[in-house]
């Protein structure tokens, strides 16, 4: 089941964010735009985790990655483990995301690209329908930011699950999303296919482009 | 002394145990809960901080007195009203520093969690989880001042020797008599209480980090 919503409206603290229409599919939704634009807003506002008018429909099992992931006091495998229910389901999504030889040491203690990949791990471990990342690999060795990405678009492609990520990075977008929401000011100005990406003119994503493929 | 320090002991902490299970929800409700009306409970908890004992001794007396509005249960010098007055005491401590000690812990936690699917009693189960060392502090504290505290214990207990004579209430009187050896001792063992308590109180917030 694809996520629906309809005629989306949050205010928040002098924010407010007016999104008449937005789906994603197994062909993915990336959410791009400037600090402030309201990215984050957006996507907790999909999930249902701030008051928001309108109409969300989405899919019995969701899971989110937060750009600041929090864990609760324990082991890595412990934290994954709540969300897997499973301890040896646990241990399987923390090899996923290459943290096996973490398992036993505490979420506090890992760095902060660590911390990251336990998150993908604990979101993956929901098998979830609908799985939401808010700048989820900006901490990562960019070598493991490949091997993640890899790991989240398998993932999606094999269970039928929507990626909706929020993000900065060029290469999140190609690798993840089938389609680009510019987000500005709380508004979706631009939603397009990620192949017409490249020739967009808007100014933020000539620069996402350009970021993301620098010429030589 | 035995049996002194004994209801001293119990008095405190089924006053402190049922200070806890009223004051944490609350707690939790000013921490995680939605709408204003949560404050108003954050501003009883604030302004309970500073509760004269004696003042809550004097209502629960007056409740409990023979032709009061409650005399008809029979509870005035009992270790029932002493454990009522001091649950009064305690809790704005507890809800307080409770609240404090939850909002320790990462705010969007909570929100983390709930955006994994958990259902939100499992959600409260494990935040109650994360909370509960500095939670148990708080509690030490209440315990600390439930035990410390004579005003209450005084007027809601009276000091009758085998029944609810507390180490507070047998100093006074063993001052009043200038049995000041014997007062020692009762401050000494009240002390050492207190002490037990403080460092059961570092211990745990030392496991919190």
């Amino acid at each position: 089941m694809p996520l629906i919503a309809r005629n989306l409206s949050v205010a928040r603290g002098g924010f407010r964010l007016d999104v008449p229409a937005v789906t994603a599919d197994r062909e993915g939704l990336a959410i791009v735009g400037r600090n402030g634009s309201g990215k984050t807003t957006l996507l907790l506002a999909l999930q249902g985790l701030i008051p928001a008018d309108g109409i969300v429909e989405r899919p019995g099992r969701c899971a989110a990655v937060f750009a600041q992931p929090a864990f609760l006091r324990g082991s890595a495998l412990w934290n994954v483990e709540v969300a897997a229910r499973d301890r040896r389901r646990a241990r399987s999504f923390l090899s996923d995301v290459g943290l096996e030889a973490a398992a036993r040491v505490e979420a506090a203690r890992l760095s902060s690209g660590q911390r990251q990949r336990l998150a993908l791990a604990r979101a993956l471990a929901v098998e979830p329908e609908v799985l939401f990342l808010d700048e989820p690999f900006a901490n990562v060795d960019a070598d493991a930011r490949v091997a993640l990405r890899r790991l989240v678009r398998e993932y999606a492609a094999a269970r039928g699950c929507s990626v909706i990520v929020a993000t900065q990075s060029y290469a999140d977008v190609v690798a993840l999303a089938g389609r680009v929401a510019l987000l500005e000011q709380g508004r979706i100005e631009t939603l397009i296919g990620v192949d017409a990406l490249k020739a967009h003119p808007a100014p933020y994503l000539r620069a996402l482009v350009r970021e993301g493929e620098p010429s030589p | 002394m035995v049996e002194i320090v004994a209801l001293s002991i119990t008095v405190s902490l089924a006053a402190t145990l049922v200070g806890a299970m009223l004051a944490v929800p609350g707690a939790f409700w000013i921490v995680y809960g939605r709408g204003k009306a949560r404050y108003a409970l954050l501003v009883v908890f604030n302004a309970g901080l500073g509760l004269p004992p004696v003042a809550v001794g004097l209502a629960i007396a007056f409740l409990f007195w023979r032709s009061g509005p409650l005399g008809r249960f029979d509870l005035l010098y009992t270790p029932l009203a002493m454990v009522i007055a001091q649950t009064i005491i305690v809790i704005p401590l507890i809800g307080s520093l409770a609240v404090v000690a939850l909002r320790t812990l990462d705010v969007t936690l909570p929100l983390q969690l709930e955006a994994l699917g958990i259902a939100r009693s499992v959600r409260r189960r494990l935040l109650l989880r994360e909370a509960l060392p500095y939670l148990g502090a708080s509690g030490l504290a209440g315990f600390g001042r439930a035990i410390a505290e004579v005003g209450a214990a005084q007027m809601t207990g009276g000091n009758i020797e085998g029944q609810t004579r507390v180490l507070t209430t047998a100093t006074m009187l063993a001052v009043g008599k200038a049995d000041f050896g014997l007062a020692f001792d009762y401050v000494a063992v009240l002390l050492g209480l207190m002490a037990v308590a403080g460092g059961a109180a570092v211990v745990l917030q030392a496991r919190c980090r």
